[in-house]
């Protein structure tokens, strides 16, 4: 592999609650090449969309990272200035979001909103960057792009929005995409639609992706590779085939038994018992002791290390 | 009783369109939520209806229930018209069919406890008093929850457990009819699994009849015995839920069955920085 193009290492967020700090995310570290599409699963409170905030630096007045860096293209995002990560969101590193319809300001025209993005960044003309958003609007499928700049975010459908929001991500031509779960409020034929246009933006662009995602089967369609988080650690990760067909952590293997599928057999799904932990009720050892079927003595004392084995990493006491 | 525990026949739902003004000037135009639909559910039947936003299977839900009525055509509880039953606001009708909402978190008050909400509807099926703390404990084992969950309030409780504090509420007017309304969609994939094998488990035991709407054919295909595909308000496609999914014959149902995700399985060309992960597929 070559040298990372994002670095996440040993990343910890924690909100802040009456009685002091509530950690989040424990020690998250995974690395993310140039043109690689890397998918994040877990449940809600994994910490996933978290610890992707975190590395935009935009987690909000509630909650802070409190350890580790976040090396982006050589620079640790976490030591930079405000000014400086207003250069780097959005030219370098573009997210989009679940909620289309709340990312982009209704009272503002779909062109104005792609332009201002522009402008930011490069210095050109008006007319360049009208000329830009067209370009970008047709790259993301949006059809008669020159009319469609003066629409309103109204007159676009929920699948439309979406494409505006990739289409300002991608804009200026960014390194990194991160998509937070970006398909989940979309009917199922337009999912399919935005999944595929993801994979032609990666291989038209060369543009790496975080995809984030609680659908084990709908990331390992589009990602080279899959980090599954539990409890705000990285419980397992590595090749999407290995990850989806021979996981070793009991809990990646449960996360893909219990969605049901088009084929296969019938019967009662696989279910994980139980509950994810709570935020400031982590278990001592491993997070996913209380629900593992396989869980022994030695789990519930001690978090097991994230081990290296050939292309992946596993943290369990008793992988499969 | 052998006809038909629900049927339709021609029901049309519309709303009207645009402002005042334009209906002032005779520009308002109407907006068919459900067009012209007939079908029938038989007793026992766990029937998935599938679309996507704007299909209309929501309103259909809603007309079912009588919380809206339909604009023409006529809905037949057990062979009796819906619109007579409905004169009788409390009547034994509502009891009969009882429904579950998609967001569990403001579908129960969320300053009753989880013992009082229960104990509440039991009174409205007329539980006398001493009898309804049992009947609630019953209810909550029915549904997988402890006793504990009792004095709880909703917010104490994960997203998967209030739904099926729903489901327990639903239950307790001992309903022949139960309709779904994306009872799982808004839950992570492990607690969606856990309510679906309870919605499984409970049609068999109970002989209810399921309307379960969903826009997740995987799903529907694990919990339903038939399928209703709907489109634009329109039925477009029905039938015994296997035999649709295994050979779909119209063109919208293949579309939603393709659009499902595949996983590995489904990657059309397999990119080159992946190659560890095409050599295993095979």
């Amino acid at each position: 592999m070559s040298a990372p193009l994002l670095r996440i290492e040993e990343l910890r967020v924690a909100f802040r609650g009456t009685g002091g700090l509530i950690e989040a995310v424990r020690g998250v570290d995974f690395g993310v090449a140039p043109g690689e599409v890397v998918g994040i699963v877990g449940e809600s409170g994994s910490g996933k969309s978290l610890s992707m905030l975190a590395v935009m630096r935009l987690l909000g007045a509630t909650a802070r990272a409190t350890g580790g860096r976040v090396i982006f293209d050589g620079e640790d995002l976490l030591a930079a200035t405000e000014a400086r990560m207003r250069e780097i969101r959005g030219r370098d590193i573009a997210m989009v979001f679940q909620d289309p319809q709340s990312s982009l300001n209704p009272a503002l025209t779909i062109g104005r909103q792609v332009t201002d993005v522009v402008r930011a960044h490069r210095r050109v003309s008006a007319s360049e960057a009208r000329r830009i958003a067209v370009e970008a609007l047709e790259r993301v499928g949006i059809s008669e792009a020159g009319r469609r700049l003066d629409a309103y975010p109204h007159e676009f459908s929920g699948g439309m929005r979406q494409r505006a929001l990739i289409a300002m991500a991608i804009a200026c031509r960014p390194r990194l995409l991160i998509a937070d779960e970006p398909t989940t409020a979309l009917d199922v034929t337009v999912q399919a639609q935005i999944v595929e246009l993801i994979a032609e933006l990666r291989r038209d662009l060369g543009l790496a992706v975080i995809f984030i995602s609680h659908n084990l089967h709908l990331v390992a369609e589009i990602v080279d590779r899959v980090v599954v988080m539990y409890g705000g650690k990285v419980v397992e990760d590595g090749p999407a085939a290995d990850i989806e067909l021979a996981a070793r952590h009991p809990y990646t293997r449960l996360l893909r038994a219990c969605v049901p599928s088009l084929h296969g057999p019938l019967g009662p799904l696989a279910a994980i018992e139980g509950a994810p932990p709570r935020l400031g009720r982590m278990p001592a050892g491993c997070p996913f002791a209380p629900r593992c079927p396989q869980a022994a003595d030695a789990c519930e004392r001690e978090m097991p290390p994230l081990a290296t084995d050939g292309a992946r990493r596993i943290a369990c006491w008793r992988p499969q | 009783m052998s006809g038909p525990i629900l049927a339709l026949r021609g029901v049309t739902k519309s709303y009207p369109q645009g402002g005042l003004l334009d209906r002032l000037l005779g520009r308002a135009s109407n907006f068919v939520a459900l067009d012209d639909v007939t079908l029938q559910i038989a007793r026992g039947d766990v029937v998935g209806i599938v679309g996507e936003s704007g299909s209309g299977k929501s309103t259909l839900a809603s007309l079912a229930v009588g919380l809206t009525r339909p604009t023409t055509g006529e809905i037949l509880l057990d062979g009796e018209p819906l619109a007579a039953l409905m004169r009788d606001h409390a009547g034994p009708w509502r009891r009969r069919i009882q429904m579950v909402f998609q967001d569990s978190g403001s579908a129960l008050n969320p300053r009753k406890t989880i013992a009082r909400c229960l104990a509440q509807t039991l009174a409205l099926r007329g539980v006398p008093r001493a009898t309804r703390e049992d009947e609630s404990m019953a209810l909550l084992a029915l549904v997988g929850l402890g006793s504990e969950m009792a004095p709880r309030l909703p917010h104490e409780l994960s997203g998967g457990q209030r739904q099926r504090v729903g489901l327990a509420r639903a239950l307790a007017m001992k309903p022949d009819i139960l309709i779904a309304d994306e009872p799982v969609s808004s839950l992570d994939v492990s607690l969606q699994a856990q309510v679906i094998n309870l919605l499984s488990r409970l049609t068999r035991e109970l002989g209810l009849t399921l309307l379960f709407i969903s826009h997740d054919l995987a799903v529907v295909r694990t919990l339903c015995t038939r399928i209703i595909v709907m489109r634009k308000g329109r039925i477009v496609e029905e039938g015994p839920c296997l035999d649709v999914l295994a050979r779909p014959a119209h063109p919208y149902t293949q579309l939603l069955i393709s659009s499902v995700p595949k996983g590995i399985a489904g990657r059309r060309a397999p990119a080159a920085a992946a190659a560890s992960a095409t050599s295993s597929v095979g």
